[in-house]
């Protein structure tokens, strides 16, 4: 058989066993679910091994001779001492060594990206100066550039920052202040999740333009046979449920 | 059990075969609803297309076949797109898990576009460390790849004369599901390497990528399907997202059906509820 073509037998059939769930939990589910898991798990710790170990690590030792890579090996070693209780502390310097590697490299570059860069682009002028025509205030709502929308922006932080101050008391203009803030918190969970709804239809969208290509009798009909299949399968796993009830106790 | 009852107890795989038909017919039967192009999209394709040829492209496939719906087609088009320029397109991809699936859309633009591997390209794979990786290349990229995916010296490829390090690079385009993907590219890339950066992401990411793309960290940003249905019609390749577009906007438009219907039902139960209080 073509590999295509398996290939389209497989991806057809671990689909529809991964959709069965939408009917109800069952074991065909699961199959496919764990499948799912191991191939993942075999995949990386076997391309791991191929590009860490044998490229960058053993072939450059032995081959190129290069002796300094030992440093980085043996600090990766020290990890592994956590499974020899006696020896376990020595696996501390491997951490100590990723976590202030990670916090040094990490801190001033986010420091700059996130806080610095951002902070900069609220606190944008609220009117624009143009040339001879002097002060503009622009109102276009679709310019994300425009002063409506810098004070749009300005007002979204500023109440959202006190409605997450609690040293102080939610009354009166506060109070105002705060519901201002649920209320761009609002839309903004609002948009988030819209195009949380976009992402997984597009997935959907996607898994479904795969069966309908393969139930093409050029692939020899997969998504025909296999829902068939498993629609069956389903009706007899349900039957069984019924003459087999699961033990209450 | 009121009508209002019994309608928000419904069987919730009722709900599911409505999306799944409100999916299923569009892409059977589809209509050709029209595609609006966004400024954030066009900023992505106008960079590329302001490129001179030759110049170095470099895009990172960081995403695993869970996110291929989404992601896939904006890598075929921006890899049509770059090839069409004449560009020198450098792949990559920092995710172990997406290295085969990268190696693959790679090859096969490739391949439709005629284009020639180590000369016109080349699919660096992947080297383990994420953020390590792109400050690596920043440095020295042949430190962080010292062979193509294949285990050709990637000193020895003529696509790559001329580039040192990600300073020599043209233009970036990362496509990421996660971390690490286009937030690490820009902290660790671009912020200290300065070379001009672009986006593309899932869906669920895109909200969070909207701050970088206002204040210019990034310069352009594809989200999700909609994203490459939107680029599919700019370099007029329409594929797998434009056919999928009718699909999108009927489940949308059930959704958001639904959403009003419950609401409905949920109202007119509370105001019964009220009435009853109220008599009582």
């Amino acid at each position: 058989m073509d590999a295509t073509i398996f290939g389209a037998w497989v991806a057809t059939g671990l689909t529809l066993l991964i959709f069965s769930f939408l009917y109800k939990d069952n074991p065909l589910f699961k199959l496919a679910e764990h499948l799912y898991v191991g191939v993942s798990i075999g995949y990386t710790i076997v391309k791991t091994y191929d590009t860490v170990l044998v490229h960058l690590v053993v072939k450059p030792i032995v081959e190129q001779g290069e002796i300094s890579l030992l440093i980085p090996v043996g600090i990766g070693m020290l990890m592994l001492t956590r499974y020899v209780p006696k020896a376990a502390w020595m696996s501390r310097y491997a951490f100590a060594f990723i976590v202030g590697m990670g916090a040094g490299l990490a801190i001033p570059r986010t420091i700059s990206s996130f806080i610095l860069k951002q902070v900069e682009d609220t606190i944008r002028p609220l009117l624009s100066l143009v040339g001879s025509d002097g002060v503009t205030f622009s109102m276009n709502l679709l310019n994300p550039a425009s002063n409506l929308n810098a004070i749009i922006i300005l007002l979204g932080v500023s109440s959202v920052l006190f409605y997450f101050f609690f040293s102080i008391e939610h009354t009166g203009v506060g109070k105002v202040v705060a519901r201002t803030g649920i209320l761009f918190l609002m839309i903004s969970f609002g948009a988030a999740f819209g195009y949380t709804v976009m992402a997984r239809m597009s997935l959907l969208i996607g898994r479904l333009t795969d069966l309908i290509e393969y139930s093409d009798a050029s692939y020899g009909r997969p998504t025909i046979w296999l829902l068939m299949g498993i629609v069956g399968a389903l009706f007899l796993l349900s039957r069984k449920g019924q003459e087999h009830p699961p033990d209450s106790h | 059990m009121t009508f209002s009852e019994r309608m928000l107890k419904i069987d919730r795989r009722i709900i599911f075969l409505v999306i799944g038909l409100c999916t299923l017919l569009p892409l059977l039967y589809p209509v050709g609803l029209p595609i609006k192009i966004s400024s954030e999209v066009r900023g992505v394709y106008d960079h590329i297309e302001s490129l001179p040829e030759q110049s170095v492209f470099l895009l990172s496939i960081d995403f695993d076949p869970a996110s291929k719906p989404e992601l896939y087609p904006q890598a075929i088009a921006l890899l049509r797109h770059a090839f069409r320029k004449n560009l020198r397109v450098i792949t990559m991809t920092l995710w172990v898990s997406g290295t085969g699936m990268a190696d693959q859309i790679v090859t096969q633009v490739a391949k439709e576009m005629g284009k020639e591997y180590g000369t016109d390209y080349a699919f660096l794979g992947w080297s383990p460390g994420g953020q390590a990786v792109i400050i690596n290349m920043g440095q020295d990229l042949y430190s962080a790849f010292p062979s193509d995916y294949g285990g050709r010296p990637t000193k020895e490829l003529p696509v790559l004369n001329g580039v040192r390090n990600l300073k020599d690079v043209g233009y970036m385009v990362d496509l990421g599901a996660g971390k690490p993907g286009v937030e690490e590219w820009y902290v660790f890339g671009k912020d200290k390497y300065k070379f001009e950066l672009g986006g593309g992401c899932t869906g669920v990411m895109a909200p969070g990528l909207y701050p970088l793309l206002r204040s210019g960290q990034i310069n352009g940003l594809i989200g999700g399907l909609r994203g490459a249905a939107e680029y599919e019609s700019l370099i007029d390749q329409k594929g797998q997202a434009v056919a999928g577009m009718d699909a999108q906007s009927a489940t949308h438009i059930a959704i958001i059906v639904l959403v009003i219907i419950c609401n409905v039902f949920y109202l007119s139960l509370r105001r019964a509820a009220r009435a009853q209080g109220q008599a009582g």
